[in-house]
């Protein structure tokens, strides 16, 4: 028995993060083809820790304790006849071509950072689909189980495992190689990443559905990835990298005041800033700096500029809003989607640009993207309402009510609507 | 004082569905429920069974049968010994092992015969 002063803890998502670790170092054992023996064999070191710990105790190092355990399932496997010619396939280690039953020090810290790199690579293949890359990043980077990207995604678990086993073969029929990108494709490669990684941000971020805490930890593992990826040598051009992180670390950081006690949403103008998570803010605005030391200007530079001036804002009155409405004029030329033309009209009627809003709002209404969309129509309603149309604002507020997704939303909007009819 | 054993029974691969999450979870409640006997000093052993390897043995008949018994829906998971003051009180402390929480469970209380002294 290991005495009272010798009991461990361990840090939050201790399991999680270290499945994430194993399933790529494993995956780099048993080649890309194999993902799914790496996961099972992980899924069974971890129970197995569980079975031990909760009679043993948490052991002293916790993740030697792992690593142990999963390399000599791994060594189990791989002397199974049955699975020796899956492995022809990855040739980065020597034992296999050996009868050799020893094996390299392959949870080396070097070693698991790169693996885990060359499996976002991986997952970020331009030959799966968005939605099944950040479902295969969730199951084995974040070592989400499938329930639990289900409830991300509100859809059933079936629906992930068929997108997961779909994924899977693409890998396995188009021998998707869990090597790093060549030099000359690892900038495009990158980008991928990158773009995964916003996606994933903004699944969580977007409070448009689902429950607030798996929202909140989607965002949460979108910039643990981040951070993965910056801590890697083999990236060089970190530029990108660091704004990403800077503009998801801005954002987050405003989390805590976005929903009063009472569960309603609050817009920026009526946070409370006090609640803002300053310590975040502040790691958000370092990363920023840090992104400039590169001459390449990415769309996340341009998002994470118009967070850091929203941040820096003693009050929604003290915004800067016209350095916002630059970096947006310098952001439609990288990305001239409707959502960034919308969200534009937004900064021009807070500075009362009423016809040019007018005419911006114009250009967009017949996008497919926007007519279903309720911050639409509560955009125009805005603008209406500034023109002194003040039933018109009224009937376009009452179709961003009829189309918001998300009880709270449709009652701030309602709280607004109400505002309105008092002025009529 | 006295010795008594617990033992664990759980059913089958119960475990298989759960998430590293909620495997960290049951592992952290059951672990502070043996932190907690440790301070007391009640607790005197604990182990887990192997997965597979376990056998029965009915020589009498002249069988013996393969672990892991899956197709008994119980599996001996483990063990405890605890020390306590009566029966009521061992199973006062086998009631508030928090794995009845996550899986479906038995748990025989024996008392351990002194022997000697």
């Amino acid at each position: 028995m290991p005495k009272v002063s010798e009991v461990h803890t361990l840090i939050e998502h201790f399991f999680r993060y270290e499945s994430g670790k194993m399933i790529a170092v494993l995956t780099g054992l048993f080649g890309s083809n194999n993902i799914v023996l790496a996961e099972d064999l992980v899924q069974d070191t971890l129970m197995e820790a569980m079975a031990n710990w909760t009679y043993k105790g948490i052991p002293e190092n916790p993740s030697a304790w792992l690593y142990t355990v999963a390399k000599n399932k791994a060594l189990n496997s791989i002397n199974r006849e049955k699975y020796r010619n899956r492995y022809a396939l990855e040739t980065r280690y020597e034992w296999q071509k050996s009868e050799e039953t020893t094996m390299p020090e392959i949870f080396s810290p070097d070693n698991i950072s790169d693996d885990q790199l060359r499996m976002m690579f991986l997952c970020c293949h331009p030959a799966i689909s968005p939605d099944s890359q950040i479902a295969l990043i969730l199951k084995t980077l974040c070592g989400f189980s499938i329930s639990e990207i289900g409830r991300a995604f509100m859809t059933s678990k079936e629906n992930i495992n068929k997108r997961l086993v779909r994924t899977r073969k693409i890998i396995r029929t188009q021998n998707i190689s869990f090597n790093l990108p060549h030099k000359k494709h690892i900038k495009q490669r990158l980008d991928a990443v990158l773009e995964t990684i916003y996606l994933l941000f903004n699944e969580g971020y977007s409070a448009s559905v689902g429950h607030k805490a798996i929202r909140e930890g989607l965002c949460l593992e979108a910039i643990r990835l981040t951070e993965l990826v910056l801590a890697n040598k083999a990236v060089d051009n970190k530029g990108s990298v660091y704004a990403l992180l800077s503009l998801m670390q801005l954002n987050v950081s405003r989390f805590g005041a976005r929903i009063d006690d009472q569960g309603n949403l609050r817009t920026l103008e009526k946070q409370n800033r006090s609640l803002w998570d300053m310590y975040t803010m502040e790691k958000g605005f370092a990363n920023l700096k840090k992104a400039t030391q590169d001459a390449l200007l990415t769309k996340y530079h341009l998002l994470a500029g118009i967070s850091s001036y929203h941040c820096s804002a003693k009050s929604f009155e003290a915004t800067d809003w016209m350095g916002i409405l630059s970096l947006y004029d310098r952001l439609l030329i990288l990305d001239s989607s409707p959502l960034v033309v919308l969200n534009r009209v937004i900064v021009l009627l807070q500075i009362g640009k009423t016809q040019d809003a007018l005419a911006q709002l114009g250009k967009i209404e017949k996008e497919n993207a926007l007519v279903s969309h309720h911050l639409f129509y509560a955009v125009k309603s805005d603008l209406y309402a500034k023109m002194g149309k003040m039933t018109e604002a009224g009937k376009s507020l009452q179709k961003a009510i009829d189309l918001a997704p998300l009880l709270a939303e449709k009652k701030l909007l309602r709280d607004r609507l109400k505002k309105i009819s008092e002025k009529k | 004082m006295k010795d008594y054993l617990l033992i664990i029974k759980t059913e089958g691969c119960i475990w298989t569905d759960l998430s590293a999450e909620q495997l960290q979870k049951h592992m952290e409640n059951g672990s502070a429920y043996i932190g907690n006997l440790m301070q007391k000093g009640i607790l005197k052993g604990a182990n887990p069974i192997e997965k597979e390897g376990s056998r029965i043995i009915k020589k009498n008949q002249g069988t013996l049968k393969d672990g892991p018994f899956n197709e008994s829906k119980e599996v001996v998971a483990g063990y405890f010994h605890i020390s306590a003051k009566d029966t009521d009180a061992a199973v006062a402390i086998a009631k508030e092992n928090p794995i009845f929480n996550d899986i479906p469970t038995q748990i025989e209380v024996h008392p351990l015969m002194p022997i000697g002294g």
